[in-house]
């Protein structure tokens, strides 16, 4: 069973995720900040993340240098309800972007695409 | 009293401080920002990390995609406008539309991080020319395109997001309003005078002298008239050429020897600011005429603009041109 880690500082986004993708057939672990998902990731190696940009204490551009620093090809989607972030180059260490939606289809294809790749 | 001048191209108003302006000290960041530090996508060994590379400069054969480069440039991999499609363009009642086609791309000046424009040795910006010429002459060939746009953010306030040096290119299936407004602004002039109006600004600007900062045998830079912020500065041609790509190619040296010479001035005059350029050329339906001349603005981001400028389309400005000229001029 494949293994996805979710950051996000909203409660919602984590339960709809988290529901969304263990229907999919994924083991999935959340966080509610970056710093929680960088403790995470001592003691939980996912196959892919999915990082919230906009939360509280790191954001997740930060968590992402900070992934790719350790893990160079953990696969890292970036989700965020604001599309302006896709302007700032920092995003290319990621795999994908994905405009935050309450259909997810686009989201679960795009792990699909990855995880197969 | 504050002086009211006017842009002679696009008739642009701007309100110059005459009293003492703002020396370059007034403008020194107090702590700057550094843009994100820690993994960089665009350092070399971090090729698979962008979109595959659509023109490059390996001098030691070195195989695309991998490191050993001097320049790369690669497609936007989140960009703004999408390459793929065809052009649609439609009505929507009395409003306008069409769907996203365009090309946005970026080029990365060199492969060491932290290592600004203005300090790269003079093949390597000879070289970031040579990338934007053949970058548009490239895109030229597609159809659905009118104009490329190149610019580069220099520091976070300008806009950029890594501190790894690069400038970005966007092909538009339309001519941007602005460009417009200074091919229109440029014929008119053309038509009322038989003159070029840059080539006019060229001359008069040399035989002056106030707001010239430097020149050599092909190119001069300036702070223009009707300055919108402290320390703008254009880089022209000396002769009339309306488009950048129709320039000879042996005076692209010239150019970058011009180029980097004033990003210097500008990074020691005040302190590495935030900076932004566009080169401002003939849109690719008319790249032969008389009337418009190719040119590089370089604006420092030195004032923010607010609901006097968003209102009016004025700009205020707080350092003379003619200061601010006298300023770079005197910086060696």
């Amino acid at each position: 069973m494949k293994k996805i880690l979710v950051a996000d500082d909203e409660e919602g986004i984590r339960i709809l995720y988290r529901e969304e993708l263990e229907e999919e057939g994924y083991e999935v672990k959340v966080a509610a900040n970056g710093k929680e998902a960088l403790e995470l990731l001592d003691s939980f190696v996912p196959d892919l993340v999915i990082l919230d940009i906009k939360m509280p204490d790191i954001s997740g551009i930060e968590v992402l240098k900070q992934i790719r620093v350790k893990f160079r090809n953990l696969p890292v989607i970036l989700s965020s309800a604001y599309p302006e972030y896709q302007q700032d180059l920092s995003t290319w260490a990621s795999d994908a972007y994905i405009v935050k939606s309450s259909n997810l289809e686009n989201l679960k294809s795009t792990i699909k695409k990855i995880l197969a790749g | 009293m504050p002086e009211l001048r006017k842009d002679p191209i696009v008739g642009r108003w701007v309100i110059i401080s005459t009293e003492r302006g703002k020396r370059p000290t007034s403008f020194k960041i107090a702590e700057r920002v550094l843009a994100s530090s820690g993994f960089c996508p665009l350092c070399p060994e971090n090729e698979d990390k962008t979109p595959p590379e659509v023109y490059a400069v390996r001098r030691n054969g070195s195989k695309p995609n991998t490191p050993g480069w001097s320049l790369r440039v690669v497609s936007n991999k989140f960009p703004a406008l999408i390459i793929e499609g065809s052009l649609n363009k439609q009505g929507e009642g009395m409003y306008d539309k069409m769907n996203g086609i365009g090309a946005h791309e970026v080029i990365i000046e060199t492969p060491s991080h932290g290592t600004p424009l203005s300090q790269l040795d003079l093949q390597s910006f000879e070289d970031v020319l040579w990338a934007y010429r053949e970058r548009i002459l490239d895109l030229k060939k597609d159809e659905r395109f009118r104009y490329v746009l190149i610019f580069k953010n220099h520091g976070v306030e300008a806009g950029a997001s890594l501190d790894h040096s690069h400038s970005q290119l966007i092909a538009l299936p339309i001519t941007p309003k602005l460009v417009m407004e200074e091919m229109e602004g440029s014929k008119n002039y053309y038509n009322y005078k038989d003159r070029c109006v840059f080539c006019d600004i060229v001359h008069q600007e040399r035989e002056d002298k106030r707001r010239l900062i430097v020149e050599n045998n092909d190119f001069l830079a300036i702070a223009p008239y009707a300055s919108r912020s402290p320390f703008e500065v254009w880089i022209l041609p000396q002769k009339h050429y309306s488009s950048f790509v129709n320039i000879p190619p042996e005076i692209y040296r010239s150019l970058a020897e011009i180029f980097r010479d004033v990003l210097s001035r500008i990074e020691v005059a005040l302190e590495d600011p935030p900076y932004n350029f566009t080169l401002h050329t003939s849109p690719f339906n008319n790249l032969i005429n008389d009337y418009y001349h190719w040119h590089f603005e370089i604006i420092p981001t030195l004032s923010k603009i607010a609901g006097f400028e968003i209102g009016s389309g004025f700009y205020i400005n707080s350092t003379p041109p003619e200061e601010a000229a006298t300023f770079l001029k005197e910086i060696k």
